[in-house]
């Protein structure tokens, strides 16, 4: 079984992010607060509860070298959160949107980091000594639509996000002050704050999750068509793959290595990508057991009972308990699973565990161990 | 596979996309004549994205997809020689089809949509929706 551990936090779970040392997680449960448990002796404890937002938390890092969390949240704020003796204390971060924070994260070396708004801005916020605040310095231009997803290139500097206007745009954003020009000519350091470097129209409906791949050569974002989109050699001359799948749309992925992908979506069962030798990316497999019924079609008990009054005759199997409302299509998740997070080290190049997080509630660790035939696509 | 950076741009004025599918239509006819049932499909969804916001283009275009669609018999033969690059467009027709209300239509479009929905997945139906830019 590639879940190792599942637990049922609540009733629904937007976002989650682990504790350095992986013995706590921070999750919020669809309201106002973040709720911090602590793993003691195989039993989670409840450790924290973080109340400051006034509307739903939408996004949760943690960094793991400084130890700081921060929070984005619809009240279009963000709080950035120190661990000072015994207890979270908040520091606002006054991003200036007028409008919902959707996501955010860390930059790798965690003296940034990016939120992603439905103002159709971008904010860039980093920590001004001498005024002892986060300052938050915003791109205004270039999307059209809101910025579900952004992820940082491992060279601190580059940000790739993507938007429900269906483009992924990669910019540079770079600040004085807070990073070093590189002295390799012709790098990304040699573009200013802002800046756009790329856009991917590759896909016709919204686009959500985004990720770099260890290295930062490939880019993998989602779209809601149920396709995902690999992009190599991100730069002027990029080499893009669209890969269009059976199921239902990602909303998240994560590149565990150079070469395999993990995406999560509405099919609430993890579905793990690869690309061969020749570079051309492909669907692998499922990475949980799959319910299927004994006689009906492939796509799961929840269709089934609706397809057979569709196509108007009784053939597929029917529930003797009439209209079925379990939502079991992937066995683990019962329901769209909304993030994704890697459980690794920092910066690490190969990745064999991570996590889930999804509208059902629960969070699931997810390990390759035991996955041999996946063991060696990495 | 390079990237597009342009916005949707009109390929074609109106009267060159309408002669060819004028075109198209009688290639089509012609094949459904030879009882050649599959390719007659082919050829009336080939030629897409026909690039264009023009209405006129997409009827024209619908009528001949349409009278293809309706002369289809043997599912199965069909499913075992179309290409799945097929797959999308054909899924973006027969919702075309779903929505005229009309009875037969309605009947043999959702005869093909099971069949289609069995072999191309649900990811095939969530393409013809989640794209509002190329629609038929």
């Amino acid at each position: 079984m590639a879940a190792v551990a599942v637990h049922q936090f609540a009733p629904c779970i937007t976002c989650h992010a682990w504790s350095p040392d992986r013995s706590m997680v921070a999750f919020c449960p669809n309201n106002s607060e973040v709720h911090i448990y602590k793993l003691s002796e195989d039993k989670w404890e409840q450790a924290h509860i973080l109340q400051k937002h006034d509307q739903i938390v939408s996004g949760i890092d943690w960094s793991s070298r400084a130890n700081r969390i921060v929070t984005v949240s619809h009240d279009r704020n963000s709080y950035v959160w120190n661990y000072e003796g015994s207890e979270w204390v908040p520091t606002l971060v006054i991003l200036r949107l007028n409008r919902a924070a959707l996501c955010v994260q860390w930059s790798p070396q965690e003296n940034k980091f990016a939120v992603g708004s439905g103002a159709k801005t971008v904010c860039i916020c980093y920590y001004e000594q001498e005024n002892n605040w986060w300052v938050s310095k915003l791109i205004r231009k270039r999307h059209n639509s809101s910025v579900t997803s952004v992820a940082w290139h491992p060279n601190n500097i580059l940000l790739a996000t993507t938007s429900t206007d269906g483009k992924c745009r990669v910019f540079s954003t770079f600040i004085k002050g807070v990073d070093t020009r590189d002295s390799k000519a012709g790098s990304s350091s040699d573009s200013k704050f802002g800046e756009q470097i790329l856009q991917l129209d590759l896909s016709f409906s919204w686009a959500f999750g985004v990720n770099w791949s260890p290295s930062g050569n490939t880019l993998a974002y989602v779209g809601h068509s149920s396709t995902i989109y690999f992009v190599d050699d991100v730069g002027p001359s990029p080499l893009a793959q669209n890969v269009a799948f059976r199921d239902l749309p990602l909303r998240d992925v994560l590149f565990i290595s150079e070469k395999v992908v993990i995406g999560v979506g509405f099919d609430c069962n993890p579905m793990v990508f690869a690309a061969d030798e020749s570079g051309m990316w492909s669907f692998v497999r499922f990475l949980g057991e799959r319910k299927t019924s004994s006689t009906g079609p492939k796509y799961g008990s929840q269709f089934s009972e609706a397809f057979g009054k569709l196509y108007g005759q009784s053939k597929h199997s029917i529930n003797n308990d009439g209209i079925d409302n379990s939502r079991q299509r992937g066995g683990v998740h019962e329901n769209c699973i909304t993030c994704i997070v890697p459980l690794g080290e920092a910066g690490s190049s190969t990745i064999t565990r991570f996590s889930t997080s999804g509208l059902d509630g629960k969070v699931v660790i997810w390990d390759l161990e035991s996955q041999q035939d996946l063991l060696e696509y990495l | 596979m390079m990237v597009v950076t342009d916005d949707f741009v009109e390929a074609d004025n109106a009267e060159a996309i309408i002669s060819r599918i004028e075109h198209k239509s009688r290639k089509t006819e012609s094949l459904l004549k030879q009882s050649k049932l599959v390719e007659a499909l082919k050829t009336a969804l080939e030629g897409w994205p026909p690039n264009t916001r023009d209405e006129r283009c997409k009827s024209a275009n619908w009528i001949v997809v349409h009278r293809a669609i309706m002369a289809m018999k043997d599912l199965d033969a069909l499913f075992s020689s179309l290409d799945p690059e097929y797959y999308n467009i054909l899924m973006k027709y027969l919702y075309r089809g779903l929505s005229t209300g009309d009875r037969p239509t309605c009947d043999q479009c959702l005869r093909i949509h099971e069949r289609l929905t069995e072999r191309a997945g649900l990811g095939c139906i969530l393409r013809s929706l989640a794209d509002t830019t190329n629609t038929v």
